[in-house]
């Protein structure tokens, strides 16, 4: 296994010159956070569509337990049960839009990561970065238990564990804990844990940040010690329903599937579950006791347990929704954690949007309205005073605005309008409005997915590596 | 004309205002009125009190600015709108959401409670490296480190043992003395 630790120490030492400024140190956050014999033990898996490039290469590196679709090159890491999801990458022959440019693709765009250590990690969408549009670059970095990288070419940055960076081009920056970064461009910045910034410069700024006390409850990360508090056990109480279907190389959910949605044959489905048509269910997501109407879907790392939500919902990477019911086109961003109660149930009106990293603890009824904004943390009606506000009052906002710990500053309109786009966008990516023969998504082209897997060396030096191995149609 | 060491110039412990370490801010400001009534020989008034710990040693200053930046309502009372500026909101946003903070904290209508609340070694600044001076040190180099450092005042030290203040004011008075005896020359 002496390649293996070899290799660990190269990333550490690669993460540590870029956050040297920050006097950053991810060693001894991660130095035994995942056990190398660990790396040994789990299979990685590539699927192979027709809808998707299959261009593929993995040299020195130890992929154990992920998944890779599309186009990725890895080189020189360690990727320990993440998704490497290229199913939105740029097409070559395509047209990327930014600002007034108008850029022609040349080639199919791919993943390309290089010297970084992923645990857990879900990275997915497109580079946002007009200097790098067919390159989306992962380098010098480190994450922990359920970051995403979603759509964020990122160098010499550590992101702690449930931490987000979407749409954001990142270099040399520390994300803490729970945090969720849209900002565009940042670099050589540290980020508190509990941090939730959408930024779009010119235009709108969004900033919440968590009452760190608080925070600790639902997630805790310190040195030489496993991320802890509720969302972390709330997954890891979870994990052997996974570990079943990963185990077994055929599998036939208990569940039926309309012809137009999709139920990955890596998620977990306990009954009694509904699927309607549109519905994507992605891989390593958990159903358990959910109805889900047409159009709506789970992604990866997504919990829907004792929910009902009516259609078009978008509950986006890592989200939890658990004894809830969600009107029709409710949005819940990433991460977020929505719980209520048999005795305190928890809805949702329709069009209502539940920001990244919100967490809804409610320990009696709760019901927000149709429309409305919700963020940060609520674990009982008397939050929502300070944390929700209707999407059309939210709208009027022109200029500074607070309200408990939430700043904006900007146009509500424009941030409001922001949303519903990118709603649109990804009920539209996601096949929710396929009508039969216009309008095909994730849905309908993820529905018959081939997954191969390759394995490490199984002992010896090179133990936990996987050989050099590329792999193309 | 007069070569001037740091002793010459300092004013001794024994007559600066102290308080030991746990005091609460209703405290020091006694005990710098008490100094000030029992140091009368010079027109300029004491501006700091000195904190000591338990061996009687001196382990930080509370200024005038201090003592009032203690009645400023926190960061925790304000959600920290100082970090702001670091997210990419405007300098007018940040000045007016502390302006509304401000107000609402309204520092001066619970003051006695709250200087009898507020613990000095809370928001004393403790002393630093570049704050001490050797007490045979001459004059250039006690107005060297004083503007180098944009100090109001040095410890004066014995044996690493504090034994007085070095206010900006008495070597001012200094250089002017020395000023009007070239003059005179």
């Amino acid at each position: 296994m002496k390649a293996l630790e070899n290799l660990f120490d190269r990333i550490v030492q690669r993460a540590n010159i870029n956050l040297r400024e920050l006097a950053y140190d991810v060693n001894p956050y991660i130095r035994n956070l995942i056990p190398l014999n660990q790396m040994v033990k789990f299979y990685a898996f590539y699927g192979i569509t027709p809808h998707h490039p299959l261009d593929l290469e993995f040299r020195h590196s130890n992929l154990a337990g992920s998944y890779f679709l599309g186009k990725c090159r890895v080189n020189n890491s360690i990727l320990y049960k993440s998704d490497i999801r290229g199913d939105e990458l740029k097409k070559a022959g395509g047209m990327f839009k930014y600002q007034d440019f108008e850029i022609p693709l040349s080639q199919d765009e791919g993943f390309e990561i290089e010297d970084s250590f992923l645990i857990k990690t879900l990275v997915h969408n497109y580079s946002h970065d007009p200097e790098t549009i067919e390159k989306f670059f992962i380098t010098n970095t480190v994450s922990a238990h359920y970051a995403n990288i979603h759509g964020s070419p990122t160098d010499g940055s550590f992101l702690g564990p449930f931490a987000t960076v979407d749409l954001t081009t990142m270099n040399d920056c520390v994300i803490g804990a729970f945090s969720y970064i849209q900002a565009s461009e940042i670099g050589h910045l540290k980020i508190d844990p509990g941090t939730v910034w959408v930024r779009s410069p010119g235009h709108f700024n969004f900033l919440y940040r968590y009452p760190h006390e608080q925070l600790r409850h639902y997630i805790h990360f310190t040195t030489g010690q496993r991320p802890q508090g509720v969302l972390i056990d709330f997954v890891e109480n979870r994990k052997e329903a996974f570990q079943r279907i990963f185990e077994r190389v055929n599998l036939e959910h208990p569940v039926a599937v309309p012809k137009t949605a999709s139920l990955d044959r890596f998620a977990v489905a306990i009954p009694d579950i509904r699927i309607s048509d549109n519905v994507l269910v992605s891989q390593r997501a958990f159903l358990q006791n959910a109805w889900l109407g047409k159009g709506a879907n789970a992604q990866e790392n997504c919990f829907i347990i004792n929910s009902r939500l009516e259609g078009l919902n978008v509950t986006a990477h890592g989200a939890k929704i658990v004894q809830a019911d969600l009107g029709k086109k409710v949005f819940v961003g990433f991460n977020s954690f929505l719980r209520g109660g048999p005795n305190c149930p928890l809805t949702i009106g329709q069009e209502s949007i539940v920001m990244p990293h919100t967490i809804i603890d409610t320990k009696e009824p709760m019901a927000i309205p149709d429309g409305h904004l919700v963020w940060g943390l609520i674990t009982g009606r008397e939050d929502l005073a300070t944390n929700c506000i209707s999407l059309s009052d939210f709208a009027k906002i022109n200029g500074p605005f607070a309200r408990g710990r939430m700043f904006f500053e900007g146009q509500g309109e424009s941030f409001v309008e922001a949303f519903r786009n990118r709603i649109d966008h990804i009920l539209e990516a996601n096949g929710a409005f396929y009508d039969g023969t216009r309008y095909k998504g994730h849905a309908q082209k993820n529905q018959n997915i081939s997954f191969n897997t390759i394995q490490p060396y199984p002992e010896g030096d090179l133990e936990g590596l996987y050989p050099t191995i590329v792999i193309q149609p | 004309m007069k070569a001037y060491t740091v002793k010459d110039l300092m004013v001794p412990l024994s007559e600066y205002a102290t308080v030991p370490v746990g005091s609460t801010l209703f405290e020091a400001v006694l005990a710098l009125e008490k100094a000030q009534e029992e140091f009368d020989h010079t027109k300029y008034r004491h501006r700091g009190v000195l904190i000591m710990d338990q061996d009687n040693r001196v382990i930080g200053k509370l200024s005038h600015m201090d003592a009032l930046r203690a009645l400023e309502p926190t960061e925790d009372q304000t959600n920290g709108i100082k970090d702001l500026i670091h997210f990419g909101f405007s300098n007018k946003f940040v000045s007016d959401l502390r302006k509304q903070e401000r107000l609402k904290a309204a520092p001066l209508s619970d003051l006695c409670q709250k200087t009898s609340a507020l613990k000095v070694e809370d928001f004393m600044r403790a002393t630093a490296e570049a704050e001490l001076i050797d007490h045979e040190a001459s004059l250039d180099i006690a107005i060297h480190q004083l503007v180098l450092g944009n100090h109001l005042s040095l410890l004066v030290t014995q044996n690493e043992t504090a034994i007085g203040i070095l206010r900006i004011a008495d070597v001012f008075a200094a250089v002017f003395h020395t000023m009007k005896e070239c003059e005179t020359n």
